[in-house]
C-alpha cells in the first residue's frame, strides 16, 4: 500500500466531523446541495453493488427510488408514521420489489435482467397512476408540512456512508469475490460451486435497499411526490454515469463520480439543460470505449493503488 | 372496462391483435438479427424506429410524399445510419463483455433521443394522411392499421427471403451460427455485422414509418419499442428468427385481449407481466432459443 491506511482513516474521520458540523455554519442552499450530493452518492453506490460487482446492468434502478418514495410517503401521509421508520420501510419495500423482479430474471444469464429493468420503471409509473386511492394518481401525494432539512441531511449522509461502507465490506469479503467471479466468468463461477443465481439475487437486494431508503427520504424532504417526479429515466441515467465515470466495481469510484458530476452539473451544465442527456450519453459511450474502469480504475492501474480503494 | 364480452368483440380483438402483432414481429426481427449475429442487445433499437418515423414525417410535411411510399426511403436512410453506428461505435464492443455493449447502446439511445429533441423539438407531430375504417361484416378495421399490417407482412417476407434465399442471407445466418466457422469459410464477418446492423435499423425504420400515420411522432416514442421488441424475442426464443414472428403476433393478441378487461393505462403492465411469467416458466422461449 502506497497510501498509509492510518492517514486515510484519519482523513475520513476529519471529513466526517466537518460534514457533521456543516449544517451549523452552512447556508440553506449549501445544506440542500450537500443533501442532494449524499443522495447521489447513495444511488450511484447502490447501482455499483449490482452492476459494478456482478456485471448485470440495471437500467431501471430509479424504480427502487420511486418505490421507496411511494412506500414512505404513503406511510407518512396515510398512516401517520414518523419519517425515520418510514424511510426504513421504503428500503424494505424496494427490497421486496427487487425480490419479485430479480428472482425470475437473475436465474438466467444474458441481457434478460437488463431489459426487465428497462421496462420496470414505466410499469411502476403506470401502476402508481392507476391506483389513485392509495397513491393520489397523477395528481400526486402531499405530505404534512415538516421542516426537517437538517435531520434529513444527517439521514442522507448516513445512507451515503452506509452504502459506501457496505460496498467496502462486500469487496473485501469472500461474498464480494464470488460476485466479481460471476462478473468475470459466470460459467467458471458455477463450475467452482458458486450458487450464481442466489449470489446475484443477494447483491440485487442489497442494491435496492439504498435507493428505497433514499427515495423515502427525498419524498419527505420535498413534501410532495407524483409519478413523473419519482420515476424519471434521467435519475437512472445519472447514477449510471456517476458510477461508470468514477469507476464501477470500486468502493470510492461512485463517490468520486457523484462528486465530480454533481458539482459540474450544479456549476456548468445547469446552463445547458437541453444538451444534458446528450452529454451523459456521450460520457457513457466514451467511458465504455476509452476507460472502461473509470477514473479510479485508471488511477489504480497507473499508481498501483489498492484494489479495496 | 367492459361488462359483457360478445363474440363479435372477441373476433374484433383477435383480428386487431394480429394486425398489431405483424408490426411487432417486423420490428423485433431487427433486434433479433443484431442479437443473433453479434450477441448485442441494441438498446437504441427503439430510438432508431423514432428516427424512421421522423423521416416519414418530414418527407410528408416537406415534400408531400405519400407516407406509404416513404417506407422504403425511411428504410434506406436508417440503413445508412445503422451501418454508420456499427462502423464507428458498436463494432468496438462486439467481443467485449455484455455490460459494455448494453451500456454503449444505452448511451447511444439517450444521445439519439436528445439529438431528436434538439433538432425536431418535443412537439407532437402527426401525419394526417388516412383516417376512417373499413367494415367487414360486424368488424371494423382502421385503414391505417390494415395498411400497416400489409406493409409489415410484406417487409418481413422480403427480409426472410433475403435471409433464406440469397448468398448474403446465408452469410448472415452462418455468422449467427458460428462466427469462427463463417470466417474460415471466407465470410467477411465485419462486413456482415455492418450490413446486419443496417438491415435491423431499416426494419425498425419501417415500423416507425408505418406507425407515424397512426400515433403522434415525438422524440420519446421509441423507447417502449426496445422493450416490446425484446419481449417478442423472449417469447419466441432468443436467436430464433421465425420465433420472432410468433412472439410478435402473440404480444399483439395478449395486449388486445387485455384491453378488453383493463384500461389502456395498464397495457404496458400486461406486457411486463407477460415477460416475467415467460422468464419464470419457459426462459428459452416458446419455440426454443439458443443459450447465451
Amino acid at each position: 500500500m502506497t497510501l498509509a491506511p492510518r492517514a486515510f482513516l484519519t482523513g475520513l474521520a476529519v471529513l466526517a466531523a466537518a460534514l457533521a458540523l456543516y449544517p451549523i455554519v452552512g447556508t440553506g442552499y449549501g445544506v440542500r446541495a450537500m443533501l442532494q450530493l449524499f443522495m447521489w452518492i447513495a444511488l450511484a453506490g447502490s447501482w455499483n453493488l449490482i452492476s459494478g460487482l456482478t456485471g448485470y446492468v440495471s437500467f431501471g434502478h430509479v424504480a427502487f427510488f420511486g418505490a421507496g418514495a411511494y412506500a414512505g410517503a404513503i406511510l407518512i401521509a396515510k398512516a401517520g408514521w414518523p419519517w425515520l421508520p418510514a424511510a426504513l420501510a421504503g428500503g424494505a419495500a424496494a427490497c421486496v420489489l427487487a425480490l419479485v423482479i430479480g428472482y425470475p430474471c437473475l436465474r438466467l444469464k444474458g441481457p434478460y435482467f437488463a431489459i426487465a429493468m428497462l421496462g420496470l420503471n414505466e410499469v411502476l409509473r403506470a401502476l402508481t397512476s392507476y391506483f389513485e386511492g392509495l397513491t393520489g394518481g397523477g395528481s400526486g401525494l402531499s405530505l404534512p408540512t415538516l421542516h426537517a432539512t437538517v435531520p434529513i441531511y444527517y439521514a442522507m449522509a448516513l445512507a451515503a456512508a452506509g452504502v459506501t461502507l457496505l460496498t467496502y465490506l462486500i469487496i473485501t469479503s469472500r461474498f464480494g469475490l464470488r460476485l466479481m467471479t460471476i462478473r468475470e466468468d459466470e460459467v467458471a463461477a458455477e463450475a467452482m460451486g458458486i450458487d450464481t443465481a442466489r449470489h446475484k439475487l443477494y447483491a440485487f437486494l442489497l442494491s435496492a435497499a439504498g435507493p428505497g431508503v433514499v427515495g423515502a427520504l427525498a419524498a419527505r424532504d420535498q413534501g410532495y411526490i407524483e409519478p413523473i417526479s419519482v420515476f424519471p429515466l434521467a435519475t437512472t441515467i445519472t447514477m449510471i454515469v456517476m458510477a461508470l465515470f468514477g469507476g464501477k466495481g470500486t468502493v470510492w469510484g461512485p463517490v468520486l463520480g457523484a462528486i465530480v458530476l454533481f458539482v459540474s452539473q450544479e456549476i456548468v451544465w445547469a446552463r445547458f439543460p437541453y444538451v444534458h442527456q446528450l452529454l451523459f450519453g456521450a460520457i457513457i459511450a466514451a467511458v465504455v470505449l476509452l476507460m472502461p474502469r473509470g477514473v479510479l480504475g485508471l488511477l489504480q492501474t497507473k499508481y498501483r493503488l489498492p484494489r479495496t480503494l | 372496462m367492459n361488462v359483457a364480452v360478445t363474440p363479435t368483440m372477441v373476433g374484433q380483438v383477435v383480428i386487431s391483435g394480429i394486425l398489431a402483432g405483424a408490426l411487432y414481429a417486423m420490428v423485433a426481427l431487427g433486434l433479433a438479427l443484431i442479437f443473433g449475429v453479434m450477441r448485442v442487445i441494441n438498446i437504441a433499437h427503439g430510438p432508431l424506429l423514432m428516427l424512421g418515423a421522423y423521416t416519414t414525417y418530414f418527407l410528408y410535411a416537406g415534400l408531400g410524399l405519400n407516407p406509404y411510399l416513404s417506407v422504403p426511403v425511411s428504410m434506406a436512410v436508417l440503413f445508412v445510419i445503422g451501418a454508420l453506428l456499427q462502423r464507428t461505435l458498436v463494432f468496438r464492443v462486439v467481443d467485449a463483455p455484455e455490460l459494455s455493449s448494453l451500456l454503449l447502446t444505452f448511451g447511444i439511445s439517450i444521445a439519439l433521443v436528445n439529438l431528436a429533441q434538439l433538432a425536431f423539438t418535443s412537439d407532437l407531430r402527426a401525419v394526417e394522411y388516412l383516417t376512417g375504417s373499413w367494415g367487414l361484416g360486424p368488424f371494423a378495421f382502421s385503414k391505417t392499421r390494415v395498411l400497416a399490417f400489409v406493409f409489415a407482412a410484406g417487409v418481413t417476407t422480403l427480409a426472410f427471403l433475403l435471409l433464406q434465399r440469397t448468398r448474403l442471407g446465408r452469410a448472415i445466418r452462418a455468422t449467427s451460427q458460428s462466427r469462427e466457422v463463417a470466417m474460415v469459410c471466407g465470410v467477411n464477418v465485419g462486413r456482415i455485422h455492418t450490413i446486419t446492423f443496417g438491415l435491423a435499423s431499416a426494419l425498425a425504420a419501417a415500423g416507425g414509418a408505418l406507425i407515424a400515420v397512426v400515433v403522434a411522432v415525438q422524440p420519446e416514442m421509441g423507447q417502449v419499442w426496445t422493450f416490446k421488441s425484446f419481449l417478442v424475442i423472449v417469447l419466441g426464443g432468443a436467436g430464433n428468427y421465425p420465433g420472432a414472428l410468433l412472439g410478435g403476433v402473440l404480444l399483439g393478441l395478449v395486449e388486445q385481449i387485455a384491453s378488453l378487461f383493463l384500461t389502456s393505462q395498464l397495457s404496458e403492465v400486461v406486457a411486463y407481466v407477460l415477460l416475467v411469467v415467460v422468464l419464470l416458466v419457459r426462459p428459452t422461449g416458446l419455440l426454443g432459443g439458443r443459450q447465451t
